[in-house]
C-alpha cells in the first residue's frame, strides 16, 4: 500500500495540496515524453511512407532496382528496398552466429569459472567493451580488422569453398557480409554478454549448490540447471543484441560496400546492404524526392528495431519475475 | 552501459556471492596427479603449434582455430579421462572454449585499444589539440589545423543534450518511482522501447520535425535534441533504480515533519539520491558520446569554431572522424586516429566518472 493510500484511509481526504498537484502534473508530463518520441517517430516517419508507396507501389519493399538520379522531376524512378532489408538481416545472422557462442562462453567463464577477482575485472572489462563508440569500432574495422577478415576469407574460401555459402564470384574479398557481420558480432558481444551474465548468476545458488553437491560436473550443471532457468533471459539478451545490429550505421558504412542488389548467401562476396547504413550512405546526395524514401526507410527500420525491442524487453523481463 | 540498468527486478542472491561465502568445497582439493595431467594437456599443444608456427608457413590464423583449437580440446578430453571420470569430459571441453572465447574478446578490446593509441599518437600534437580547421586542407601535413573546434562542438551538443534529458530522465523516473502514478508500467514500458530506437531513426525524427520544416538550421541544438532521444532512456532507467534504493524512512520522516510531497522529493528524495543521479547522467552522456549518425543528419560539420549553437552546422569528433575517414589522404586518415584517440579518451573519462560515483553510491547505502 502506497504511502498516499495510507493517509487517505486515516483522514479520509486526499493528502495532496495544490503545489503537489502542480508537481505531479509536471512529472506525469515529463514521464510521457518517451510516448510523445515514439509517436512522433511513427506519425512523422510514417507519413513519409503515404508518398513513397503511391509512387513506388509494393514494389518499394520487393524489388532491388534504385535509379541512380539527380534529377528528382523523372518520371520513371525506381526506389526497391529489398536489398538492404534482406542485406540487415543477413548481417544480424552472421553476426549473431559469431557472437552468441561467444557471448555466452563468456558470460559462463564469469559466472561459473572464473575466481572472484578475475570475474570482477571481466565484468569491467565487458561494461568497457560496450563503452567504445561504434565510429571507433568502425575506424579499427576498416584499417586493422578488414585485412585480418580478407585473410580469413581467402581462407575459408579455399578450404571449405564447397559450402555454397563460403563461394565467391569474384577475387575481391573487400567490403562483404562477412567483414560487416564480424564487426557487428563485436558490437553485439558486450550487450549479450551483460543479460547471459546476469541471467545466469540469478540462477538460484541453492540449485547450483544442491546440483554440485550430488556430483554433478559443470556441464551436466549447466544442462539440468542453469540453461534452463536462465533460457527466456538468455533469447531476450540475444535479440536485445539483434536489435543493436539492425539499427547500427556507421560502423558498417566502414567495412560494408553497399550493392542494392540481393547478395542471397554468398557471404565471402565483396557487396551487401543495410537499411540503417544505405540512410547515411544515400542522405548527403539526395534530391527532395530521394530523400522522402530515405526517411520512408527509416520508418521501416524504426519498426523492425521496435517490435525485436519490444519482445526482447517482455522476454527478459518475465525471466526476472520468475525469480521472485 | 552499465549491465546494472539492463534489467529491473534485480535483487536476491547471486551465484557469484555465493561462490565467494563457501570456501568448503572438498571436492575441488587436487591431487598432484591431476595438477600435472592439467599443466601437460595446456602446455604440450602450446608447444606443438608454436613449433608449427616457426617451422612452417601456415597462416597463423588456420593454426589457431583448424589446428590448436582441436588439438586443445582433444588434449583437454583426454586429460579429463585421466583424472576424472567420463563427465568431466564435457567439462573439459566448455572449460577450453570459454576461456577461447574470453582470450578472443580480450584480444579484439586490446587491438582496438592499441590502434587508437599507437595510430592516434602520430597524430597528437599541441596544435592538433589548440586548432581548428579553418586555415588547412585535407592534405595539409600534419602539425598545422587540429580539433579543438570538434571538441568543443562535441562538448557543447553533449552538454546540451544533458540540459535537455536529464531533468526529463529524473522526472520520469521521479513518476514511477515517487508519484507512483497510475500509468507508471506503461511509463516503463514506453522508456524501454525508446531504448531501441536506433540512432539514425533519431536522427531521421529531428531532421524531418525541425530541420525539413524549417524551424532549426542543422545545428548544435538540433543535434543535440537527436542526442536527447538517445540519451533520456538510460537516464530514465539509471535514475529509477537509484530512486529505489533511497530508504523509504526518508520519505516517511519528511511526510511526518509535514512537508508536502513535492518538497519531500525535491528536497529530501533526490537529494539522498544525488551521486546516483550523477552516475545516471554520467551513462547518459557514455550512451551517446560517440553517436555518429544522428549529427550526420542533424550538424554535420565544420571546419571553424563555431560557439552559437543554433546558427549552422557544427563539428564534432565522431563527424569529424567520419568524413577525414572518407577522404584518399593519409594525413586526413592520420587526424581520424588522432580525433579516436581523443574521442576514446573522453569516453574513458566519462567511464571512469561513472564507475567512482556508482562506487560511491553502493558505499553510502
Amino acid at each position: 500500500m502506497s504511502l498516499d493510500q495510507q493517509r487517505r484511509q486515516m483522514s479520509g481526504k486526499s493528502s495532496f495540496t495544490r503545489s503537489d498537484r502542480v508537481f505531479n502534473g509536471l512529472v506525469t508530463v515529463a514521464a510521457f515524453t518517451s510516448l510523445f518520441v515514439l509517436l512522433g517517430i511513427a506519425t512523422f516517419l510514417g507519413t513519409q511512407m503515404v508518398p513513397v508507396i503511391q509512387d513506388q507501389g509494393w514494389a518499394f519493399f520487393t524489388t532491388t532496382e534504385w535509379t541512380f538520379t539527380f534529377n528528382s522531376a523523372a518520371d520513371d524512378v525506381k526506389f526497391g528496398i529489398w536489398g538492404m532489408i534482406y542485406g540487415s538481416l543477413l548481417l544480424a545472422v552472421i553476426a549473431l552466429v559469431i557472437s552468441v557462442p561467444v557471448s555466452l562462453l563468456l558470460a559462463i567463464f564469469v559466472v561459473f569459472l572464473a575466481p572472484a577477482r578475475v570475474a570482477k575485472i571481466m565484468t569491467n572489462f565487458i561494461d568497457l567493451m560496450a563503452a567504445i563508440p561504434s565510429i571507433i569500432i568502425g575506424l579499427w574495422g576498416l584499417y586493422v580488422f578488414q585485412p585480418v577478415g580478407v585473410v580469413w576469407a581467402e581462407q575459408l574460401n579455399q578450404y571449405l569453398g564447397w559450402i555454397p555459402i563460403f563461394q565467391v564470384s569474384s577475387d575481391n574479398f573487400i567490403g562483404s557480409p562477412f567483414i560487416a557481420g564480424w564487426i557487428l558480432a563485436i558490437m553485439m558481444i558486450p550487450i549479450v554478454t551483460a543479460v547471459t551474465r546476469e541471467v545466469l548468476d540469478r540462477t538460484p545458488p541453492e540449485l547450483v549448490n544442491a546440483a554440485e553437491s550430488l556430483g554433478c560436473s559443470l556441464w551436466t550443471m549447466l544442462r539440468y540447471v542453469a540453461l534452463p532457468f536462465g533460457k527466456g533471459g538468455l533469447v531476450g539478451g540475444v535479440m536485445l543484441g539483434l536489435g543493436r545490429a539492425l539499427g547500427e550505421t556507421v560502423a558498417v558504412y566502414f567495412v560494408l560496400k553497399l550493392v542494392f542488389d540481393v547478395n542471397l548467401f554468398r557471404i565471402l562476396d565483396s557487396g551487401g546492404g543495410s537499411i540503417a547504413t544505405m540512410i547515411v550512405a544515400k542522405f548527403g546526395e539526395a534530391g527532395p524526392r530521394e530523400l522522402q524514401v530515405l526517411l520512408a526507410s527509416g520508418f521501416v527500420l524504426f519498426i523492425g528495431t521496435l517490435i525485436v525491442n519490444i519482445f526482447a524487453n517482455f522476454i527478459v523481463s518475465r525471466t526476472g519475475k520468475l525469480k521472485s | 552501459m552499465s549491465t546494472r540498468t539492463l534489467l529491473y527486478k534485480d535483487s536476491g542472491t547471486r551465484v557469484e556471492e555465493v561462490r565467494k561465502q563457501s570456501p568448503l568445497r572438498p571436492w575441488t582439493n587436487r591431487t598432484a596427479k591431476f595438477k600435472l595431467v592439467t599443466a601437460l594437456a595446456a602446455l604440450l599443444p602450446l608447444l606443438f603449434i608454436s613449433a608449427l608456427y616457426m617451422l612452417t608457413e601456415i597462416p597463423g590464423a588456420i593454426i589457431v582455430v583448424a589446428i590448436y583449437l582441436p588439438i586443445q580440446l582433444v588434449s583437454a578430453v583426454i586429460a579429463a579421462l585421466l583424472v576424472g571420470g567420463k563427465n568431466s569430459a564435457a567439462d573439459a571441453m566448455i572449460i577450453v572454449l570459454a576461456i577461447g572465447a574470453t582470450l578472443l574478446s580480450i584480444i579484439i578490446v586490446f587491438s582496438i585499444l592499441w590502434s587508437i593509441v599507437i595510430r592516434g599518437f602520430e597524430a597528437l600534437s599541441v596544435a592538433f589539440l589548440t586548432q581548428n580547421n579553418t586555415y588547412i586542407s585535407p592534405p595539409t601535413p600534419l602539425g598545422y589545423g587540429g580539433i579543438a573546434h570538434a571538441v568543443l562542438g562535441t562538448v557543447l551538443i553533449v552538454v546540451l543534450a544533458m540540459l535537455v534529458s536529464v531533468p526529463i530522465g529524473i522526472a520520469t523516473a521521479v513518476y514511477i518511482t515517487e508519484v507512483k502514478g497510475r500509468f507508471r508500467n506503461y511509463v516503463r514500458f514506453f522508456v524501454q522501447a525508446e531504448s531501441g530506437v536506433p540512432s539514425v531513426v533519431a536522427g531521421l525524427f529531428i531532421l524531418t520535425i525541425l530541420i525539413l520544416t524549417g524551424i532549426l538550421s542543422q545545428s548544435a541544438l538540433a543535434g543535440a535534441l537527436a542526442y536527447s532521444i538517445l540519451m533520456l532512456p538510460t537516464v530514465a532507467r539509471t535514475s529509477e533504480e537509484v530512486l529505489k534504493l533511497v530508504p523509504d524512512d526518508l520519505r516517511t520522516g519528511a511526510l511526518a515533519l509535514g512537508s508536502t510531497r513535492a518538497r519531500t522529493v525535491l528536497k529530501v528524495v533526490l537529494p539522498a539520491a544525488r551521486t546516483g543521479i550523477i552516475t545516471a547522467t554520467i551513462l547518459g552522456i557514455a550512451r551517446v558520446m560517440g553517436e555518429t549518425a544522428p549529427l550526420l543528419l542533424t550538424a554535420l560539420t565544420n571546419d571553424k569554431t563555431v560557439w552559437n549553437p543554433l546558427a549552422e552546422p557544427i563539428a564534432s569528433l565522431p563527424t569529424f572522424i567520419f568524413f577525414n575517414v572518407s577522404l584518399p589522404f593519409p594525413s586526413a586518415v592520420a587526424r581520424a586516429w588522432g580525433a579516436a584517440l581523443v574521442l576514446m579518451a573522453l569516453v574513458a573519462i566519462v567511464f571512469t566518472a561513472a564507475r567512482f560515483f556508482g562506487a560511491k553510491r553502493f558505499a553510502t547505502n
